[in-house]
């Protein structure tokens, strides 16, 4: 796992995924997955190879299944739960091509928006 | 809205237009071309010379192609035209039309052809509520192309229709200027395709792209379904066009293309729905079951993972409802998806087990453990909200959240015998039926499949327990059946309700009190001859033609008639299966979502319920599941046990090539059951 050029919050989710090394949620997925960052004049890459669960963490810029364009403070919100992956596919603001199966999977990873708070006795 | 609308789909594309084949739509009218939720069409009328046409026929061909025939003239009398005009419309990728016009007089004719094209790329939910834009809209023209457009921020919807023939084409249509022969045709193909942009991409195809094989696809799915032969011709043409209805209903998602599930409802409900899917899926495990496979997959694949307040997300939930328009996209709505239902989750649960008895396939049910045992979790750990070993609900979306999170889910369907209307959160009866299930299924699957017997006699003895305190808690004494809910108190909320009946499928009913539930079933109070109302007759809320409060559901009545015999009941589960397949005779075969709950004798035929949506995925399945309680069909180990029991005017029934892990298997039964009148 390249370590990351800033602590952001994408580089931090991306730390945080590789050091895990495995997500019970994408225990029957498998494939890769590109994430493709616009920041500013640069592109930056994000390469996820999942097998069964197993779940590791590159830079490349190779061929994957799935690939995912957006802003990087797009996918800073996303990496921090206040933005949903699956309504920034619907307004046009991030692209999803290949395997959307794996990105719809992907997409479960994100954490829960900063403001639910879940009250589990109501009484 | 005009009376009669035909309506045509593929998938989430649907056209919805007049008798004539125009679409002329109001912002809270109905019709249109709509895919993905979003209104792509709101006009499209054809005129001749300037005038509009009058139908002589209209012919669905299939429920994804129609033929319009027309002539010229809007006349009442007689109709002497020297024109013809056909329109043939299939939905792929947007719409195509071939339109052709018939000169039928011996001299050429030349005339002005127009079709006029308009649209106001309305959300669905904006066509319910009649809600305002927040975008602009645009138009061009691109090489013969007219592109129609809206865009709110990088929201952005395109329209295109184009011609095969040379148009001349303007902001608000196309016009063709032709010339006839005499006794000779003039055609032109039209296609309107749907269009979103994608970030950082130009436009794409919104809708799936055109499937040439769609008719050939329909003749194969009902080949593949098992073969009937009856002596009744009613239930024959009732069994066929369930089948072509859940073909109709059949919905793929862009994860999983070439794969489909059961939508909810056509049109408006032409989306994922989890309980509907589930329930849909379950009726019709005997004769398709890939749509379980499907839906198993589909709803894991959206299952919740956080918790989320907005959509009601909890790990482990399972999907109430996904929507694809504009209010979802800027999150004015919360179904991206929506997770505001407390019966999809168990009731995953339960249909990947009943999957599993008749498929074999331990693959699936290994591929779905992480997803199985969060559901079972789910249960426990986000359900129990008053921490009483009850699932209960109260939505945390209070703006724009759904109150009653399950099946009854109209405002006053949880009540009193005297009508009043218990607070928040709900614990309604099936609810805890339903979760019973899961865990002794679930505690199958874990033995069985993945070899935990820990954790599978752990859920035995939750279920056990909760058998057991809900038999305590929610038997109403006197009366000898079940309340419909627990309100806040943990006090009975001691309406008489059809609810009964899903107890019984559950499994959650003590031996001992089954017999009184099943009396109340086929008492006078719920039965009404055709079947058992929603609520009994005398309930303070009671009304024969209330939505939840005392119409009849066909989809209810074949889960109630499933429970009947679960528990031995096979005579009552007959009655049943005989009194709502009759009233689907008088729905030519198609039972609508509800009809009244008057007594039979006393209307003679069942009186429909006015819905949106026809046909209904659910109430395609309950003939489906009606001829499975008939029969009596129930996996054991590999085998199908058989064993009839039907209505004497039913006659000989063979339903041939059943498939599961037997391969394929025949089964045979003759109506023996006299239905008292």
């Amino acid at each position: 796992m390249p370590k990351a050029t800033t602590g952001d919050a994408t580089a931090t989710f991306f730390e945080k995924l590789a050091k895990a090394g495995h997500e019970p949620i994408l225990a029957r997925t498998s494939g890769t997955l590109r994430v493709e960052l616009k920041n500013g004049r640069r592109t930056e890459y994000w390469f996820v190879t999942v097998d069964k669960g197993d779940v590791a963490v590159s830079h490349a810029n190779d061929e994957a299944d799935a690939v995912v364009r957006t802003d990087k403070a797009l996918f800073d919100g996303m990496a921090t739960g206040r933005v949903n992956a699956t309504t920034a596919i619907l307004r046009g603001v991030l692209d999803a091509e290949g395997d959307l199966g794996l990105v719809m999977s992907f997409q479960r990873l994100f954490p829960a928006p900063p403001k639910s708070v879940y009250a589990r006795k109501i009484r | 809205m005009s009376g009669e609308l035909v309506q045509i789909l593929e998938g989430n594309t649907f056209v919805v237009s007049d008798r004539n084949g125009d679409i002329d739509a109001s912002p809270v009218d109905a019709t249109g071309l709509f895919s993905f939720d979003t209104r792509f069409l709101s006009k499209w009328v054809l005129t001749i010379d300037g005038q509009r046409l009058n139908a002589l026929s209209t012919d669905d061909l299939q429920y994804f192609e129609t033929r319009f025939f027309l002539v010229p003239g809007m006349g009442t009398v007689y109709i002497d035209a020297k024109l013809s005009v056909i329109r043939q419309r299939i939905v792929a990728d947007g719409f195509h039309e071939d339109l052709t016009i018939l000169n039928h007089d011996e001299k050429p004719v030349s005339l002005e052809i127009r079709l006029e094209a308009a649209s106001d790329f309305a959300d669905l939910f904006e066509v319910k509520d009649a809600l305002q834009k927040k975008g602009q809209y645009h138009h061009r023209i691109d090489r013969g192309t007219l592109v129609l457009g809206y865009t709110r921020e990088s929201f952005a919807r395109e329209t295109l229709v184009s011609s095969s023939e040379p148009a001349k084409v303007d902001a608000a249509g196309l016009t063709f200027k032709v010339k006839v022969p005499a006794h000779g045709q003039w055609k032109t193909a039209l296609d309107v395709k749907a269009t979103y942009a994608a970030w950082g991409r130009g436009p794409m195809a919104a809708a799936s792209s055109a499937r040439p094989d769609m008719a050939r696809g329909l003749d194969k799915w009902i080949q593949r379904a098992p073969h009937i032969e009856c002596d009744s011709d009613s239930l024959r043409h009732t069994y066929h066009r369930s089948l072509v209805d859940l073909a109709a209903l059949r919905f793929s998602t862009r994860t999983m293309p070439g794969r489909s599930l059961p939508a909810a409802g056509l049109p408006w409900f032409m989306t994922m729905f989890g309980r509907d899917s589930i329930f849909t899926s379950l009726q019709a495990l005997p004769f398709t079951p890939e749509l379980a496979q499907t839906t198993l997959l589909a709803l894991g694949e959206r299952q919740g993972s956080r918790v989320d307040d907005f959509r009601d997300e909890d790990p482990g939930r399972i999907l109430h409802e996904m929507r694809y328009g504009e209010m979802t996209a800027f999150e004015e709505r919360p179904h991206s998806p929506y997770y505001g239902c407390v019966d999809a989750t168990p009731l995953y649960v339960v249909l990947l087990d009943e999957y599993e008895r008749w498929t074999g396939d331990t693959k699936l049910v290994r591929d779905l453990e992480y997803e199985a045992r969060a559901a079972l979790n789910w249960i426990d750990q986000y359900a129990d909200l008053q921490g009483n070993g009850y699932i209960s609900y109260r939505r945390r979306n209070e703006k724009t959240g759904l109150e009653n999170q399950c099946w009854k889910d109209s405002w006053d369907s949880i009540s009193y015998r005297d009508g009043t209307l218990p607070g928040f959160p709900r614990a309604t009866c099936e609810l805890q039926g339903y979760a019973y299930d899961a865990k002794t299924r679930g505690a199958r699957l874990a033995r069985l499949v993945w070899k935990d017997p820990a954790f599978a006699d752990r859920l035995e003895q939750e279920a056990a327990d909760l058998k057991r305190r809900f038999n305590r808690d929610f038997w109403v004494e006197d009366e000898g059946y079940f309340a419909i809910a627990l309100d806040v108190d943990g006090r009975q909320v001691d309406a008489l309700a059809s609810n009964n009946g899903h107890l019984l499928w559950s499994g959650i009913v003590d031996k001992s009190k089954a017999k009184s539930v099943a009396g109340h079933l086929l008492g006078k109070r719920l039965f009404s001859g055709w079947g058992v109302r929603t609520m009994a007759e005398g309930e303070g809320r009671y009304n024969p033609i209330g939505y939840h409060v005392g119409t009849v559901w066909p989809y209810d009545n074949s889960f109630i008639a499933w429970g009947l015999r679960r528990y031995g009941f096979k005579e009552e589960a007959a009655r049943i299966a005989a009194g709502i397949l009759d009233a689907a005779e008088f729905f030519d075969g198609r039972l609508p979502e509800a009809f009244g709950g008057y007594p039979r004798e006393m209307t003679k035929y069942p009186v429909q319920y006015p819905t949106a949506c026809s046909p209904q995925a659910w109430s395609t399945g309950a003939p489906l599941l009606l001829l499975r309680t008939m029969l009596g069909l129930e996996p054991q180990g590999e085998h199908l046990i058989v064993d009839p029991a039907l209505a004497r005017g039913i006659g000989h029934l063979e339903l041939l090539d059943i498939p599961g892990r037997w391969g394929r298997i025949d089964a045979f039964g003759r109506g023996r059951i006299e239905i008292p009148k």
